[in-house]
């Protein structure tokens, strides 16, 4: 009997509350094991994590290369897996490989495959990729079923085609699929972190409103408690509410830690979203059991009309190399906006003189407007800054001829008022450029409306060990 | 009175690739109550920190955990070519001196 029909039987022969041990968020940079253990020591009927985000920028996205390392992942997805075959329960993975698509997702079940047979690991696993054809996305845009995310243009069929990968958002509907298909490990591409905690529990008759809004909590592991961490956490769950419990014994969860995480990344904090509804939480109740735990009830779902999803794409813009320096001379700082102006122009008449420019150079100065573009200069120039030269052109030859003669005249230039005639730059290292290789940018963040999701997003089962 | 003299969190994270979510937490009841009390003050001047018209930045007091959430698109999608902040996570330090 696999874990899932195991649990589907229990559950028919005595209803009781559902133990949802919410073990990592962020899969690859380190589960910490005593959190993990003292979970695994409470009974619960699931083991989730995330693997994934959006925040993480369009590269890992774009180029089909994991955020962690394959070590990190590796071993992470080993302490998982193991638990979950130890305690013989359904284990669910989410956003496969950070950015969920097909080359993450396969990486992922690679490492998967590769645990299962270096500890003797044997079980059934459900599989969704979420790679949105290309044909049907533009099938779909033609019949007008995809519209922009906030303040993205509308999708044309040259994004469709520029993307590296273009994924949707899964939802409770696929990893419900995958569950069905009679499985242990259910492991999806990119999907909405709720459906990894809300699937179990609607295919259990739970309210999902309940179930949507503890999702939505444990998936951050410990991030809703005070302090704020990324230890296992407990979520129990029955059909009033929903208690929650971190599973290191600092980390509290007190009614306002939990509510402020409403908050988290979240443009609206009375409801959380996925594709088949919504759950309103206006009038959630946040109770103290102790001074560790808080109850939660109150959520309410309010089914969408139809299913839409998110999607992502991103693509390459051309290859990125970087000057790193620092500056220490007080005129040098002050007239930063015209040096960079006039050195970008002396370096645009010496790389163009037989080749089209087709490239973009700008420079950061750390210290003053690195990390924003202020409204205001700042009152006091610093006395030392950081200086980022950054060049995007269409191939990496390219890139690194114009960052390469920008290190030279950016150091040799004599701008008016200058003392330093012997070098106006601090290089930490040489070489002081650095090649990145391929930059990408988020070219589809859009709602797809999907009248049948599971010819798009097929269930595939595989067999471990 | 400062907004970081009186607020417990101040912070800032993408809301996805397109926008910006400023999260102000405050202490306890009455300082909830006395930012409540100023929102159009906070809207007005996050519009001009951020260069942006007022009707593009949304403010919502959420009791629960006695803070304000502001919200706003971002200048460059996350990522793209010119972005300074791809998590868009030190984007709330040109909130810490608003006067209220």
């Amino acid at each position: 009997m696999t874990a899932i029909a195991r649990l589907i039987d229990d559950f028919g022969r005595r209803r009781r509350p559902l133990r949802s041990l919410g073990a990592s968020g962020q899969l690859g940079y380190g589960i910490p094991t005593p959190a993990l253990e003292a979970g695994l020591a409470q009974a619960p009927d699931m083991i989730g994590v995330d693997m994934g985000s959006i925040d993480i920028g369009p590269a890992y996205l774009g180029s089909g290369k994991m955020a962690p390392t394959r070590v990190g992942a590796k071993r992470d997805l080993r302490k998982v897996l193991r638990a979950a075959r130890r305690l013989d329960i359904p284990l669910i993975v989410g956003s496969a490989g950070s950015a969920g698509a097909r080359p993450h997702l396969e990486q992922t079940l690679e490492i998967v495959r590769e645990i299962a047979r270096e500890d003797g690991l044997a079980c059934r696993m459900a599989v969704v990729a979420s790679d949105v054809p290309r044909p049907a996305l533009k099938q779909a845009i033609a019949a007008g079923r995809v519209r922009p995310m906030d303040t993205m243009p509308p999708l044309t069929p040259a994004d469709v085609d520029a993307a590296g990968n273009i994924v949707a958002q899964l939802g409770l509907e696929a990893f419900r699929r995958a569950l069905e298909a009679d499985v242990d490990v259910v492991v999806l591409g990119r999907a909405c972190d709720t459906g990894i905690f809300a699937s179990i529990p609607s295919l259990l008759g739970f309210p999902a409103g309940l179930a949507m809004h503890m999702a939505k909590i444990v998936e951050c592991a410990s991030l809703c408690c005070v302090p704020g961490g990324r230890d296992s956490i407990l979520g129990v769950l029955d059909d009033e509410g929903f208690e929650l419990e971190s599973m290191a014994p600092h980390r509290r969860a007190t009614p306002s830690s939990v509510a402020a995480h409403s908050l988290y990344e979240q443009a609206d904090p009375y409801e959380v979203r996925e594709p088949s509804g919504r759950a309103d939480l206006r009038h959630v109740t946040y109770r103290a059991i102790d001074d560790r735990r808080t109850r939660v009830e109150g959520a309410i779902f309010e089914p969408a009309e139809r299913l839409t999803l998110k999607l992502e794409g991103a693509a390459k813009v051309g290859y990125r190399a970087l000057l790193i320096a620092g500056a220490a001379d007080p005129h040098f700082i002050a007239r930063h906006e015209e040096i960079f102006a006039e050195v970008k122009r002396i370096v645009r008449d010496l790389v163009c003189e037989d080749t089209a420019e087709a490239y973009r150079l700008g420079f950061r100065l750390y210290g003053v407007d690195g990390v924003r573009r202020w409204a205001e200069p700042p009152a006091h120039m610093p006395r030392e800054a950081f200086v980022m030269g950054e060049c995007i052109a269409g191939s990496a030859e390219r890139a690194e001829e114009v960052i390469r003669t920008t290190k030279q005249y950016l150091l040799h230039h004599g701008y008016e008022g200058r003392l330093s005639t012997a070098g106006n730059l601090a290089f930490p290292f040489t070489p002081p450029e650095v090649m990145i290789g391929e930059a990408y940018r988020f070219n589809v963040f859009h709602l797809l409306e999907v009248d049948d999701p599971a010819r798009l997003f097929p269930v595939e089962v595989h067999r471990l060990g | 009175m400062r907004l970081d003299a009186i607020a417990m969190v101040i912070r800032s994270k993408n809301a996805g690739p397109c926008l910006l979510t400023l999260d102000v937490m405050l202490p306890d009841a009455a300082t909830f109550a006395y930012v409540r009390a100023r929102l159009g003050p906070l809207r007005r001047q996050v519009a001009q920190r951020y260069r942006l018209s007022e009707n593009q930045v949304a403010v919502l007091p959420f009791e629960p955990a006695l803070a304000v959430k502001i919200t706003l698109p971002r200048e460059i999608v996350s990522g793209d070519i010119g972005d300074r902040d791809v998590y868009g996570a030190q984007q709330h330090a040109a909130l810490l001196d608003i006067e209220l």
